[in-house]
């Protein structure tokens, strides 16, 4: 299909593309999820539907200097993300 | 200059041509203006009535609350003026005029003692009667509520005049007295000689009258309002003499001396007012003498006890009052004939008629009633117990029970009082607003609700509101839309039941928005023309609506401007931008040449055929957001379906335009491209996201049964290459993994949306197709995979049944012999494809107990579907399959080790479900 005749107009388009397909969210404070997206607005607010919460904490307290990453995870059933945090939107990578 | 862009209307026009009669109230319509609605109700206020304006505020000399009531007397100059008129016409009932405000009885020319009399001896006659003609007043008419129209020159002169009066008031006073007396010597001495006669024969009247003056006196004490209206009604009793011209006398012209007459009307009112004062003083008297009378109420009671006895069951309330009233009239006339003066005499004379006291009582106020009527009751009681000896428990419990009676009448007079400050704390509010400032308000808020789409901009609410209303069991054609042609309309909240006001509110309001839609667009055609005053409304609009506000957006990028102005994602491509004509030839000339295949043989022309890569899935993704566009366009063009009784070219024209749109869905649906075409085909691809499986549903409402027939056809010739069906194994793993939960969630949207979606046209198919598809599947598929899967029992669940049912179908429908045999045949060649794989079919345990059961149950309805059919031997082949099955079910179900009773309900119901196809039951088999 050619992709000039998709109908895509604008980036929102591509986004738009993702509707009720899981799609990966990055978002500020190391944050990172997958879920559903159900809807979408101008201001990248999301909601999206059973979500997959990735955090990463760095703790810089520890003896080497270095800071030592550990994840955590949650899961929730519905939520809304707030556009301001989201960093990037993409369809989960196909295996 | 106009305000909001509305017409600036003259008031003062318009009330003259009310005032002409010339203001046509079912006048069009046309534009808004403020005259629009102005129905002269300005105009038609009572104006009569502002004789008090003078006293309110303070244009007559002092009214004061300290009246003096110590003097009975009457004025001489008052009786002069009552008696004359009491002569000259015939006796007014003042009384009437009292009682009933509003009496219509026409006071035949009751100027005349006053007017004849000017017009006899003044020089002024004829001017000061053409005065009384007010300016924009229209024709003089004899009756009195005529008078309450009144312009502003009018009370402006009779302000001033009012003025003037008050300064020589005592002059003028004393002058009119003369001029009167000296204009009617003559008449006076005739009069006087009837006076002598009448005050003679009319003695006994004359008492009674005054007594009842005196009882309306209390009354006037008691509530000050009632004396305003009484004061009110005589003095425009009194002027209506003198301003509404004899027709003998028109006016002929305005007359500087018109200001004169005024005067003289007001020295009227003046002379009336102290009558009034009068009045007052008289009542002060009365006041005396009823406070002699309660001190002396127990003694007449004593007297009266003989005819008290006579009646065991005791007096009425009536009676008492009765002869309370007596007791007062017998009273006051002795009290009279002692202190009465000449002048007070004279003034009886004033009502020549006299109304019994009794009948005169419903026109005392409800609280001087209940005062009378509680005195008497305690009155009663004080007598009872006084008289009759009553014990000293009796007489407590007599003075108890006034005393609740009194504290209760209290209360409910507190309560009624209470109701009344607040209806009047309310009513201070009354009128603020005319009915056209109201129409404005409602005007602007409906304006609101008013809308391009009202589907669209009120989408939620009216889902929700046809979801409702189907729970209601209400008619779907009941549209919660206010439509208005092509304009735009307003959306209606879910209908409220049970309610019958609501209708005609709906009604209004359509009219009130109907105008309104109207009206803007007129506004509108004018605005189109005065390009300047484009800011016009704009003030009667609140600006911006937030539910519909988009952001702002910062770049404007048309789609149409050259490859390098634009940033989006075509014109990144290495060929330049093609533009949408281009692209609707090409998928034209695309449609053309797929059907040309078609018509050449469709799928079986292998030459023609171009395979292709499957769809990837971002294709997919594009297709059906594309798909959805044009879906959504579907069901918004329903909405607008025109009414069938509406010319047949809009119907027409709606037809042509939604077989476009629907053949449009067919095209990008792509299941007329040739089977081999691509693995998966692309509409099999399409349905491999989650929202084109949910898409089918809404896209096969649109399509005609031949259409369906060959979506299903394409559907299972291809089935394996679901992707439901293809990933069905990962549903086989015990691990929860996300793959497993997409590949769930898939299925479940297969079978709720696709499944759903075909059910209907196999519902209705016949054997021959049945046997055709089931034949398709078993050629193109491993049915024994498929079989292996949700999807796939289901359907052949869904084959088998329907089959099923044409069996046992009415007669004309039974199919023919060689329809049945073939269908025989497949069933065969079924069985035997499925018969090694049986226990098989079971899923694998993903989860435990009852809802493993519930996961097994799909396969029991499909083996029992498998039953119906068999013949004896499949049966047999069948049990003997099943057979360890269906034992461990049982015995597990019956020992019952570590189940809930739910699970063991659940593992015998699956089955007796299949046993019952065999003619068997659970509870045959003895463990």
């Amino acid at each position: 299909m050619d992709p000039s005749s998709s109908g895509i107009q604008e980036p929102f388009d591509l986004i738009r593309l993702s509707l009720s397909e899981r799609v990966f969210v990055k978002l500020r404070g190391d944050r990172e999820m997958t879920g559903i997206l159900h809807a979408y607005d101008g201001h990248m607010n999301l909601i999206l539907s059973d979500v997959e919460e990735t955090i990463m904490i760095v703790d810089e307290n520890t003896a080497g200097g270095q800071g030592a990453v550990s994840v955590a995870k949650r899961k929730m059933d519905m939520l809304f993300v707030r556009g301001d945090g989201v960093i990037l939107v993409s369809p989960p990578s196909r295996t | 200059m106009s305000f909001f862009g509305f017409d600036q209307p003259d008031l003062e026009r318009e009330k003259l041509r009310f005032l002409e009669g010339e203001l046509n109230s079912n006048e069009d319509i046309p534009t808004y203006t403020w005259a629009e609605n102005y129905d002269g109700l300005g105009d038609a206020l009572q104006e009569g009535g502002d004789e008090l304006n003078d006293e309110t505020f303070g244009g007559i000399g002092t009214v004061g609350k300290d009246f003096d009531f110590s003097n009975p007397a009457l004025p001489g100059a008052e009786d002069t003026q009552k008696y004359r008129q009491g002569i000259n016409q015939s006796p007014l009932p003042s009384q009437k005029a009292f009682t009933s405000p509003l009496s219509t009885i026409p006071v035949p020319a009751p100027a005349i003692s006053l007017e004849s009399i000017w017009d006899d001896k003044s020089p002024f006659s004829l001017r000061l009667n053409g005065a009384a003609r007010t300016p924009s007043r229209g024709p003089p008419t004899s009756t009195p509520r005529q008078s309450g129209i009144r312009t502003l020159q009018e009370i402006e002169a009779e302000m001033r005049a009012a003025a003037e009066q008050s300064r020589e008031a005592v002059a003028l006073q004393q002058r009119q007295q003369q001029l009167l007396l000296q204009q009617q010597r003559e008449e006076e001495e005739f009069y006087y000689r009837q006076r002598q006669q009448q005050e003679q024969q009319q003695e006994q009247e004359l008492r009674q009258r005054l007594l009842y003056q005196q009882q309306e006196q209390q009354q006037l004490q008691q509530l000050q309002r009632l004396q305003q209206q009484q004061h009110l009604q005589q003095q425009r009793e009194q002027q209506q003499h003198h301003r509404t011209p004899p027709p003998r006398m028109l006016p002929v012209s305005q007359s500087p001396r018109f200001l004169e007459h005024q005067r003289q009307i007001l020295l009227l009112q003046q002379q009336q007012e102290q009558q009034q004062l009068l009045r007052l003083q008289q009542l002060e008297e009365q006041l005396r003498v009823e406070e002699l009378e309660r001190q002396l109420r127990a003694q007449q009671i004593t007297s009266q006890n003989h005819y008290e006895r006579q009646q065991p069951s005791g007096p009425t309330l009536a009676e008492m009052e009765a002869r309370h009233q007596q007791q007062l009239m017998q009273q006051q006339q002795h009290l009279r004939q002692r202190s009465q003066s000449p002048a007070a005499r004279g003034g009886q004379h004033n009502g020549q008629h006299n109304v019994p006291l009794q009948e005169s009582m419903p026109y005392l106020p409800q609280s001087i009633q209940l005062q009378q009527r509680l005195l008497s009751e305690m009155a009663q009681a004080e007598f009872l117990r006084d008289i009759q000896g009553l014990s000293q428990a009796d007489q407590e419990a007599l003075r108890m029970e006034a005393v609740r009676k009194i504290l209760e009448t209290e209360k409910m007079e507190e309560k009624r009082r209470r109701k009344a400050a607040k209806i009047a704390h309310m009513s201070k509010y009354n009128d603020l607003m005319t009915q056209s400032d109201k129409d404005f308000i409602t005007r602007i808020q409906v304006s609101q609700l008013v809308s391009q789409d009202p589907y669209a901009d009120d989408f939620y609410a009216q889902v929700y509101g046809a979801i409702m209303r189907s729970r209601m069991g209400l008619g779907v054609e009941d549209e919660r839309v206010l439509k208005f042609g092509s304009s735009g309309g307003v959306g209606l909240g879910v209908p409220i039941k049970g309610s019958n006001r609501r209708p005609s509110a709906m009604q209004r309001m359509q009219q009130q928005v109907e105008r309104i839609v109207s009206n803007a667009k007129k506004r509108e055609e004018e605005k189109g023309l005065h390009a300047v005053h484009s800011l016009q409304g704009a003030l009667g609009r609140t600006s911006g609506r937030s539910y519909k506000a988009s952001p702002r957006q910062l770049l404007q990028v048309e789609s149409s401007n050259g490859p390098t102005s634009s940033p989006t994602l075509s014109n990144a491509q290495p060929h330049p931008h093609i533009s949408k004509q281009d692209i609707a030839s090409e998928d034209g000339a695309a449609q053309a040449a797929r059907l040309g295949r078609e018509a050449l043989g469709g799928a079986a022309d292998a030459t023609d055929l171009v395979r292709r890569d499957p769809l990837t899935h971002r294709e997919v993704l594009v297709t059906l957001e594309t798909l959805y566009d044009l879906v959504m366009n579907v069901e918004q063009l329903k909405h607008d379906e025109p009414h069938p009784e509406e010319q047949g070219e809009a119907v027409e024209e709606w037809k042509q335009q939604r077989d476009e749109l629907v053949e449009q869905i067919w095209t990008k649906l792509q299941v007329m491209v040739p089977l081999e075409t691509s693995n998966p085909h692309p509409f099999i691809s399409l349905l491999s996201a989650a929202k084109g499986k949910k898409l089918l549903p809404r896209v096969t409402r649109n399509l005609d049964s031949q259409r369906m027939f060959t979506l299903l056809t394409l559907l299972i010739a291809c089935f394996s290459q679901l992707d439901v069906i293809a990933n069905a194994p990962i549903l086989e793993n015990p691990e929860d993994t996300p793959e497993r939960a997409s590949v769930e969630r898939q299925t479940q949207a297969f079978l709720s949306s696709v499944m759903q979606s075909i059910l209907p046209t196999i519902v209705k198919g016949e054997l021959r197709l049945v046997t055709g598809l089931l034949g398709l599947l078993m050629d193109r598929n491993d049915v024994v995979a498929v079989a292996r899967t949700k999807p796939g029992v289901a359907l052949l669940t869904l084959l088998l049944t329907r089959v099923e049912l044409i069996k046992q179908s009415i007669p004309e429908e039974i199919p023919s012999s060689a329809d049945e045999e073939q269908w025989q045949m497949m069933f065969d060649h079924l069985f035997q494809l499925l018969t090694p794989h049986f226990t098989r079919m079971f899923p694998t345990r993903t989860e435990e107990g009852e809802a493993a059961e519930s996961q097994d149950q799909p396969v029991w309805q499909f083996l029992a579907a498998l039953a119906l059919h068999a013949t004896i031997q499949q049966h047999q082949i069948l049990v003997t399959s099943l057979r360890e099955k269906v034992l461990e079910n049982v015995v597990s179900a019956k020992k019952g080790w570590g189940m809930s009773e739910e699970e063991r309900q659940a593992k015998l119901a699956n089955v007796d479900l299949f046993l019952h196809a065999l003619g068997l039951e659970s509870s045959q088999i003895t463990v």
